[in-house]
């Protein structure tokens, strides 16, 4: 553990930021000694990205103070907290993915450090890395990196460029076990060697072992300190983070009924080598498939969607073929797709509430083969469903761009969870969702599966998977790795399928 | 032997226009910049030479003000895609509405007035006789030469120097040269300029070096066949060299075929520039699109957008 | 953050609202025909002239009123044309080389007679349709089949478009009593009857129905409510299993055929023969009258109306100021540019650079 040192690395006091009104921090504050790792903790939207973009220049505070090495300096760009050694490495790589790492790194530093030409640059790669230990090659093109070598790059990136703070953005969210914890050794060698690390995490467990001292926060509050880790008492954390992972012990069917979906052999671009993906779905019940992003996830969903050909296999639905069938077939025969963006795949933003409620089952046939629009009748379904499904503030001529995340999830669930359901694709339905809207969503789901309909839930939120499934599935390069009921269901096991190892 | 003699002779002046506009295109769609208003950059070039040369300027400062005069707008347009944010494509539509129409109101009074232009080797080195060599050298002219020339020139700019690394970093993705320091506007606005001033000077060779008269429909579609030319060269300007020499041998067959009295109809002929260009962009898509396209080519960057 | 030439950070409006887009339409055009009034003025023109010629003449006399809704004919559907294939986001910049293919057809129908002498008439203006919904269609599967802009491809078709149609003029379509490169006159069978009131034909019904047609379409039908959505996002289209192909087919070549029967219009209504003109550099008509009225076929005919005036205003000018009629081609640059720029305002605000208060610790 570090000793406190006379000048924090950084330190942040007294800061507010709203966005168009909403606070998004209040009263935040924060401080980072030299020689140590600093986790900061929090759910999502608890403000920890923001605080530490605000610290690195990214945002500019409505109020607060921030001191860098004990200097007060309030960063009003990024460039600026490069020059004073702040830099974060976030969780979306600003990387030009046509370019080499040389070339990459070459275009951040653009002369520092005597980088003139790509010569240069790879020369000053190689030598960083093999001084702090990270592995990488300068004449790769970025594309062909994975997501782990990618992350590499960018931490080369700010050390060059001279960073002595670095904070970390979310970095396991994209890595397996095994990378991840290379990762966070990494780390410890970084603050070993003089700098002053932040991990801006939700997950405690799994960067406790490496870290130095806490900060919680939740709501954009700081509700919890620097405390040093040796301190904490992880069933106090958890009640200051709000929930922290709670496995269930059983979790009975309901409705229990026929194979709704079957899935064998399913092939696409991009798995690794063996047999394709098989999935049995029965109804009344919910089979949740965890896995970190980047896996086949989004490739699973649009072959079940019908947006991608698959290479092979055969997927049927109650019985019947529908491995190459159109969207709307598929969608006549009971599927439905919560898809994970809802304005890039479910919803048209600039068109109102009643448009889209309507527009499935339009194309679908079921207003009537009648070449005139029946506004009338849209705008009706579209009043029961704003009260069915409680979506504040809004009228059926309301255009879903100015609904809030919640309650244009709630629209597209509406549309989804209709009568004609039997099989429900739900694709990280409640992403960037507030508490009560997650609530309602995952309500709404185990509603529908009661009533006997079947869901097969993706998502890279174990908690969401935990929390609604009876069988849990982990998918990894494309294939699913293993499936158990909820109460054979253990971390470890979790964690090695992830990894490959079981 | 002859016809084909005489073909290649002039195919060099065909190339030179379609190569000048594409190195400045090329450059700024890498960039990021999808600029449309070829056509009408073009004309404002050729015209401004023409009318710059009738008022007893030499070729060499005709063909400069032509470049300049296209240059200015295309500041039109960049101001108002790099600035305002305005859709690239209607933009670039109504540069060639303005540059058309500019050229068809000014250049009115000017049209069919005759002028000795730049001088080809020819005049410039007193060149007779009627070897093979004599014809191949005589039909050019220095710009002939620097075209190519220049074309490497961006060429290395493009793939072996800082700045020309940043440019190609904000027509790839925007926001990763911001972050790292790039001021994307004023590079994207840079770009613009150079394909207007590039623009200008194809155009102003056409009349200062090959026609020494401003007609109406000077440039007929030479701009678009100079877009397309990019797409054929994959956005290099070294390939752009081979691309147009391709479109100006093509160009160059219809005079060359009447001139022989060729017993094709000969509006037929004159589709085959525009034929070629078709042909030419289909069987490139073909081959697999986006092979070298900009990834953000066209797109509208905002720092505050979500990346 | 102070990179780039505003300092002020400039953000995305999440919703424009209402009133804005229309005030900044307004604003965008208002600057528009200012800044081309102005040309005008430096080109010779003496600005009272302009008002008289541009609003009066061509609204307020009967000669000038009718020569507007004349040329007012073919604009609104070139102006159609463009604005059903901009709805699904599909840049139809050929329409000169449709209307082209359809004069062809038209043509052809009139001067070989085909058919009864009742049905001649309705077939050259079928046929046109057909025509110019046959030439885009290339350019659609190049589109949708291999990504091929279809900016340049439509284009191009164009250029391809007049060279068949200077061939067939200086071969076997050419009148031999006359020595420009002219067809013979169309037979009485083949043209629009006049309605007494200068050279406004019948045709021009024929337009507003089809105006009020495209208007019914895509309001109040299905079809008009899924092409709104494909333009919007293609994807949730897709993924909501809207016929995107068959919807985008659909429209486009409606888009080409429209301007094939305004070619057919052309001819048959006023020029009763083809020729190398087609009075009036269409091309950027289209795409000014479809923008500026934001792809609504009610709002193109007005829109198709004020083009007309102006026609109408510089052939007048041409002859008493000598200016090319180039300067139509040259206002509607400056006008689509200026409205262009003025979608800034209704999308993006402007917001001054923050500084935090720094409270001391």
């Amino acid at each position: 553990m570090a000793a406190a040192e006379p000048s924090p690395a950084l330190e942040l006091h007294g800061v507010f930021k709203a966005f168009g009104g909403k606070p998004a921090l209040e009263d935040a504050r924060f401080s980072l000694a030299w020689g140590e790792v600093h986790a900061l903790v929090g759910e999502n939207g608890a403000g920890k990205s923001t605080l530490m973009n605000v610290a690195t220049g990214v945002y500019a505070a409505d109020a607060g103070s921030q001191a860098i090495d004990g200097v007060a300096h309030l960063p009003s760009s990024p460039q600026e907290a490069s020059a004073a050694g702040l830099a974060m490495v976030h969780q979306h790589f600003r990387l030009v993915e046509r370019f080499t790492v040389a070339e990459n790194v070459l275009l951040a530093l653009d002369g520092k450090g005597g980088a003139r030409s790509i010569g240069d640059a790879a020369r000053l790669i190689r030598e960083k890395s093999a001084e702090i230990g990270l592995a990488i090659d300068p004449a790769r093109v970025v594309e062909s990196l994975s997501t782990a070598e990618r992350q590499r790059v960018e931490i080369i990136k700010v050390l060059l460029l001279g960073a002595r703070v670095v904070i970390f953005d979310e970095p396991t969210a994209v890595l397996t076990e095994a990378e991840a914890s290379s990762l966070l050794r990494f780390a410890r060698r970084l603050a070993d060697s003089g700098h002053a690390v932040v991990l801006i995490t939700h997950k405690l467990k799994e960067v406790s072992r490496h870290t130095d001292r806490v900060t919680v926060m939740r709501h954009g509050r700081t509700v919890l300190a620097g405390a040093p880790i040796a301190s904490l008492d992880e069933a106090e954390v958890g009640r200051l983070i709000v929930g922290e992972t709670v496995i269930p012990t059983a979790r009975p069917r309901t409705a229990p009924g026929a194979r709704l979906l079957e899935i064998a052999g399913l092939a696409f671009p991009g798995q690794m080598p063996g047999e394709g993906i098989g999935i049995v779905l029965k109804a009344g019940e919910v089979l949740g498939i965890a896995g970190v992003g980047g896996n086949g996830q989004e490739d699973l969903v649009a072959c079940l969607a019908g947006s991608l050909k698959p290479l092979g296999g055969d997927i049927l639905l109650d019985g019947r073929d529908i491995t190459m069938a159109s969207p709307v077939t598929r969608r006549r025969r009971g599927l439905r797709v919560i898809p994970a963006d809802r304005f890039a795949s479910g919803l048209v933003r600039q068109m109102t509430i009643a448009e889209n409620l309507a527009m499935t089952g339009i194309a679908a046939g079921a207003y009537g083969r009648s070449p005139r629009l029946d506004r009338r009748r849209m705008e009706k379904a579209a009043a029961a469903a704003i009260a069915d499904f409680d979506i504040r503030g809004a009228a059926p001529a309301r255009r879903t761009e100015l609904l809030s995340g919640g309650n244009a999830q709630k629209v597209l669930l509406a549309r989804e969870l209709d009568a004609g359901l039997k099989v429900l694709i739900a694709h990280s339905p409640s992403r960037g969702l507030d508490v009560r809207a997650t609530e309602f969503v995952r309500g709404a789901i185990r509603a529908a599966v009661e009533k006997g309909a079947a869901c097969l839930l993706i998502s890279e939120d174990l908690q969401e998977i935990l929390a609604l499934s009876h069988r849990v599935a982990v998918m990894n390069g494309g294939r699913i790795a293993g499936i158990r009921e909820i109460d054979a269901v253990t971390s470890e096991w979790i964690g090695g399928l992830l990894t490959g190892h079981v | 032997m002859i016809f084909l003699l005489g073909w290649l002779a002039i195919v060099p002046t065909y190339t030179t226009p379609l190569l000048l506009a594409s190195i400045g295109l090329i450059l700024c769609e890498r960039a990021g910049v999808l600029n449309l208003g070829a056509e009408g950059l073009m004309a404002l070039g050729a015209m401004t030479a023409a009318i710059t040369i009738l008022a007893g300027y030499s070729p060499i400062v005709g063909f400069l003000a032509g470049g300049l005069a296209a240059m200015a707008l295309s500041l039109v347009f960049g101001l108002a895609v790099v600035v305002f944010r305005a859709e690239q494509t209607l933009a670039g539509l109504a540069t060639v509405a303005i540059g058309l129409g500019l050229t068809g109101t000014i250049g009115r009074p000017f049209v069919q007035k005759t002028f000795s232009g730049l001088p080809d080797f020819y005049a410039l080195f007193g060149l007779r006789g009627a070897e093979a060599w004599v014809r191949l050298v005589g039909h050019q002219d220095a710009i002939t030469l620097l075209a190519p020339v220049a074309a490497l020139a961006a060429w290395w700019w493009l793939y072996r120097t800082r700045p020309g690394l940043k440019l190609r970093a904000v027509g790839e993705n925007p926001a990763a040269a911001d972050i790292a320091g790039t001021d994307v506007q004023k590079t994207q606005l840079g770009a613009v300029l150079f394909s207007g001033l590039l623009c200008g000077l194809g155009g102003a060779y056409l009349t200062v070096a090959v026609s020494h008269v401003w007609v109406e429909n000077m440039i007929a579609a030479r701009g678009w066949i100079a877009i397309a030319l990019v797409i054929f060269a994959r956005w290099s300007p070294a390939r752009a060299i081979l691309g147009a020499v391709v479109f100006g041998s093509a160009d160059a067959l219809v005079p060359r075929l009447q001139a022989i009295g060729a017993d094709v109809p000969v509006y037929l002929m004159m589709m085959l520039p525009y034929a070629l260009t078709l042909l030419v962009l289909f069987l490139t898509a073909l081959r697999g699109r986006g092979s070298g396209e900009p990834q953000a080519l066209g797109a509208t960057y905002l720092r505050q957008d979500k990346q | 953050m102070s990179n780039g030439f505003l300092s002020a950070t400039l953000l995305r409006r999440q919703h424009a609202g209402r009133l804005r887009p229309v005030l900044s339409n307004l604003a965008g055009l208002a600057f528009g025909i200012t800044v081309s009034s102005a040309i005008l003025i430096a080109a010779g023109v003496p600005a009272d002239a302009l008002i008289d010629e541009f609003l009066v003449a061509t609204f307020l006399t009967s000669d000038g009123l009718a020569q507007t809704v004349t040329a007012a004919g073919p604009l609104i559907l070139v102006g159609l044309a463009s604005a059903i294939a901009m709805r699904i986001r599909f840049w139809n910049i050929g329409v000169e080389g449709q209307m082209w293919a359809g004069a062809i057809a038209a043509t052809f129908v009139a001067i070989h007679q085909v058919g009864p002498e009742a049905t001649r008439l309705p077939l050259g203006l079928v046929l046109a349709f057909a025509g110019g919904a046959l030439w885009i269609w290339p350019m659609l599967v190049m589109k949708v089949r291999f990504g091929i802009n279809e900016v340049i491809t439509t284009l191009l078709s164009g250029n391809l478009a007049f060279l068949l149609v200077q061939h067939l003029l200086f071969g076997v379509w050419r009148d031999p009593a006359s020595s420009f490169p002219i067809s013979i006159e169309f037979p009485p069978a083949s043209q629009f009857a006049m309605l007494g009131w200068g050279q406004v034909h019948t045709g021009i019904i024929l337009c507003l129905a089809v105006a009020v047609v495209a208007w019914l379409l895509m309001e109040f039908s299905t079809l008009g409510y899924f092409a709104t959505a494909i333009g919007f996002s293609r994807k949730v289209a897709a993924e909501t299993g809207l016929p995107v192909r068959r919807i985008t087919t659909a429209l486009v070549l409606a888009s080409g055929g429209l301007a094939g029967l305004a070619g057919g219009l052309v001819l048959s209504g006023t020029q009763h023969r083809l020729s190398q003109t087609l009075s009036g550099g269409y091309l950027f008509s289209a795409i000014v009258a479809a923008y500026l009225a934001r792809s609504n076929p009610l709002g193109v005919v007005v829109t198709a109306v004020a083009l007309a005036a102006v026609y109408t205003a510089s052939d007048v000018l041409k002859v008493f100021y000598s200016v090319s009629e180039a300067v139509i081609v040259l206002v509607q640059g400056v006008v689509l540019m200026s409205i262009l720029v003025a979608q800034f305002f209704t999308q993006f605000s402007i917001h001054l650079p923050d500084r935090p208060k720094q409270r001391g610790r």
